[in-house]
């Protein structure tokens, strides 16, 4: 049998770029890095240059956020070229130590935070939850996430949905300790050998139950399944579209005020991948006593918080300001008391920098889920 | 036959540690098999070495010979070899070090000998010598039987035997080096220091950790000094990273290093998830933060719940005491 292999040129679509330069003009990140993704785009022409592009660090300042797909009039994705040079130091295993233990942890437990498997259901261990049989019916099937799961301060955000889910007489399952890493960073990372692995292995398990649809939590988790599973079968959406679907047919109530002033941060991988602007406004809107305000950049504009593309395992070298500290510092000008998120790479991101910028006093970093379970009566 | 071989290992001068560990090892060994502790050193102008190798063996083969000059494991290789056939010893040690490691392997796959990697200690089965080592990142000790007949190899982990007092005084034998040419396929270029002053934060043995609790750059010399009581290194979060207290490369967390200190001491930091997964392999973790709910008590070992600038001053003097 023989095989063509795709050149780097044809998998990015390389000679589609016109080099109008909107890619790097909208990326957030260059105010702090060298990063010039046209450029690479560019560069990239010349395939024996290739491992030279490679190593150069600025390929790891990119947060795959998008903004160049979106803005691109040709319909390339810049960010893409950006990972494919990731993946030829993957593949010749020259990867930063962090990257690599957070790739083979997700290889061995399923999750980048080498947390063990069998503890992914801790989080669930006080609840009375259902997790999902192969075959058996479910209306919704949830997919939770691996930080979330694991990280001891979001976990709540998994325990309010349980309740908001269940005062609404929704009904749903877990697919508990076999769920595995959604691979969105995975991909992000360059691993493109175990991102196969993953959705051909996900495709296969989600695809033994008999759910009509899957929620996820996290937006990284969202866009990979919606956009990446070629042959799931059942329709995946993000939670917000679910509660926001349960506020306006009136199956839930939110009747507990929770006083404050929120701006909501549209995470990168709902709003400008996925184009979910509104259901987090409508939920949040909908809180008794809430006074909801938005940034400027907002939406299609929204800064990004510099959790995804892998960063959470790569540090840039930049020490100009970080992004999300600066978002933090427009929340804090605009007298917001809850900067609010929906995405858990966001919260962590966020979270460091109102700590670092000595804003703990005056605002916090919440989940939507997190601000709900404040709004709801049990 | 019966008697237990010791590969001296020394560099730039120094005898290293592993030599005597590895002989009071040996003598253990030696005296259940009814045989002799024998250490082997190869160097050039080295008898000081020697006569303090013959402080903890039987008899010190010394083959003192400007080819030895500095550690070659091509040349080691043949001189060991020849050894092994003139001595027919029971066992030979050698160290679980870039030196032994380099060299063992294939010197086992030349003499085809039984051979047993990172041992840390021996058992005894019939009169034969069981070495014992870890297995799954060290969570199960195995006693793994030579298979074969002897002469057996092994390479012993660093600092897993307590040195006494010396209680022998073997005699020193100079042999003339089996390798009478030197080769000129693999050779010895240059020594090459670690920088000084650049501490690598995941090899420290004790790590003081730094986050926002201390608040500012100038709180950061009570820290130091706690950290040169303790003989500590360094490091701290994204938050004392990116504030400037410390270097980035002091940053412990999942973008940062992964540490595996015998000892953090985690000072006002709250434990970021990143930050967790980054410290949470270290052996003992002591947290102080005025924040009973701060995360990063889950993971201590001990938690000092109060504010870190009554604490850490009266900590730094405790141990001042203590240390006299």
């Amino acid at each position: 049998m023989e095989t063509e292999l795709q050149s780097f040129i044809e998998k990015y679509d390389l000679l589609g770029c016109i080099q109008c330069g909107r890619c790097t003009g909208g990326c957030p990140v260059t105010v702090r890095t060298n990063l010039n993704v046209r450029r690479f785009v560019y560069d990239s022409l010349d395939e024996d240059i290739l491992e030279e592009l490679a190593n150069l660090p600025e390929i790891w300042d990119c947060t795959a956020c998008s903004t160049c797909a979106v803005r691109c009039p040709k319909g390339l994705k810049p960010l893409e070229v950006l990972i494919g040079l990731r993946g030829i130091l993957v593949e010749g295993g020259r990867v930063q130590p962090t990257v690599r233990d957070a790739l083979e942890s997700v290889f061995r437990e399923g999750n980048p935070w080498d947390k063990p498997r069998a503890a992914r259901c801790d989080w669930m261990k006080d609840l009375d939850v259902r997790i999902a049989e192969p075959g058996e019916a479910v209306e919704n099937l949830i997919f939770v996430c691996c930080t979330i799961v694991y990280d001891p301060k979001l976990q709540v955000i998994a325990q309010n949905l349980v309740r908001i889910l269940n005062k609404a007489g929704v009904d749903f399952a877990f697919i508990g300790e076999d769920e595995t890493c959604c691979g969105s960073e995975v991909h992000n990372l360059g691993e493109e050998g175990l991102f196969e692995m993953l959705v051909e292995d996900n495709t296969e398990l989600l695809n033994s139950f008999n759910a009509k649809r899957m929620v996820t939590i996290s937006p990284h988790c969202y866009t990979a399944f919606k956009n990446e599973h070629p042959d799931l079968k059942m329709e995946v959406v993000h939670y917000t579209q679910l509660v926001g679907e349960l506020l306006e047919d009136k199956k839930l109530e939110l009747t507990r005020e929770v006083p404050q002033r929120i701006v909501f941060h549209d995470p990168c991988f709902l709003g400008k991948q996925n184009h979910v602007f509104d259901e987090p406004r409508y939920i949040l809107g909908n809180i008794p006593g809430a006074e909801l305000v938005e940034f400027d950049r907002c939406r299609e504009r929204s800064l990004c918080c510099e959790g995804g593309g892998g960063k959470m395992w790569v540090e840039t070298e930049s020490t100009k300001e970080r992004l999300s500290d600066t978002r933090v510092k427009d929340a804090r000008a605009l007298e917001a008391g809850i900067l609010a998120v929906a995405c858990p790479f966001c919260e962590l991101t966020l979270d460091d920098s109102v700590k670092a910028k000595g804003f703990e006093e005056e605002m916090r970093v919440a989940e939507i889920l997190e601000i709900l379970g404040e709004a709801i009566e049990d | 036959m019966s008697d237990v071989f010791v590969l001296a290992e020394h560099r730039q001068g120094e005898l290293r540690d592993i030599t005597l560990e590895m002989l009071t090892l040996a003598n253990g060994v030696a005296e259940k098999l009814g045989g002799n502790t024998v250490a082997v050193l190869l160097g050039s102008g080295v008898d000081s070495f020697a006569e303090k190798v013959s402080g903890y063996s039987d008899k010190v083969l010394y083959i003192d010979d400007p080819l030895f000059e500095d550690y070659n494991s091509e040349k080691y290789q043949r001189v060991l070899a020849a050894l092994l056939d003139d001595y027919k010893p029971t066992l030979l040690m050698v160290g679980h070090t870039t030196q032994g490691v380099d060299m063992a392997p294939a010197l086992a796959v030349e003499k085809q000998l039984p051979f047993i990697s990172d041992v840390f200690e021996f058992e005894f089965e019939d009169g034969k010598p069981i070495p014992v080592r870890q297995f799954y990142g060290g969570k199960v000790n195995a006693n793994v039987a030579f298979k074969g007949d002897p002469p057996y190899l092994a390479t012993i982990r660093e600092a897993s035997v307590e040195v006494g007092e010396p209680s022998k005084q073997g005699s020193v034998e100079k042999i003339d080096s089996p390798l009478k040419e030197d080769i000129d396929y693999r050779r010895f270029i240059e020594y090459i220091e670690a920088e000084v002053g650049d501490v690598d934060i995941t090899q420290s043995e004790i790590l003081v950790a730094v986050g926002r609790g201390v608040r500012e750059d100038k709180n950061m010399p009570m820290v130091e000094e706690l950290a040169q009581v303790l003989k500590a290194d360094l490091c701290g979060s994204r938050a004392a990273t990116d504030a400037g207290w410390l270097p980035h490369d002091r940053q412990v967390g999942t973008s940062g290093k992964t540490v595996k200190p015998k000892l953090y001491l985690a000072i006002g930091i709250s434990g970021a998830f990143q930050h967790l997964a980054g410290m949470k392999g270290a052996k003992t973790i002591v947290a102080i933060n005025k924040d009973p709910e701060a995360p990063i008590f889950a993971e201590a070992d001990y938690g000092i719940v109060d504010d870190l600038f009554k604490v850490v001053p009266v900590l730094t003097e405790k141990l001042k005491e203590l240390k006299g």
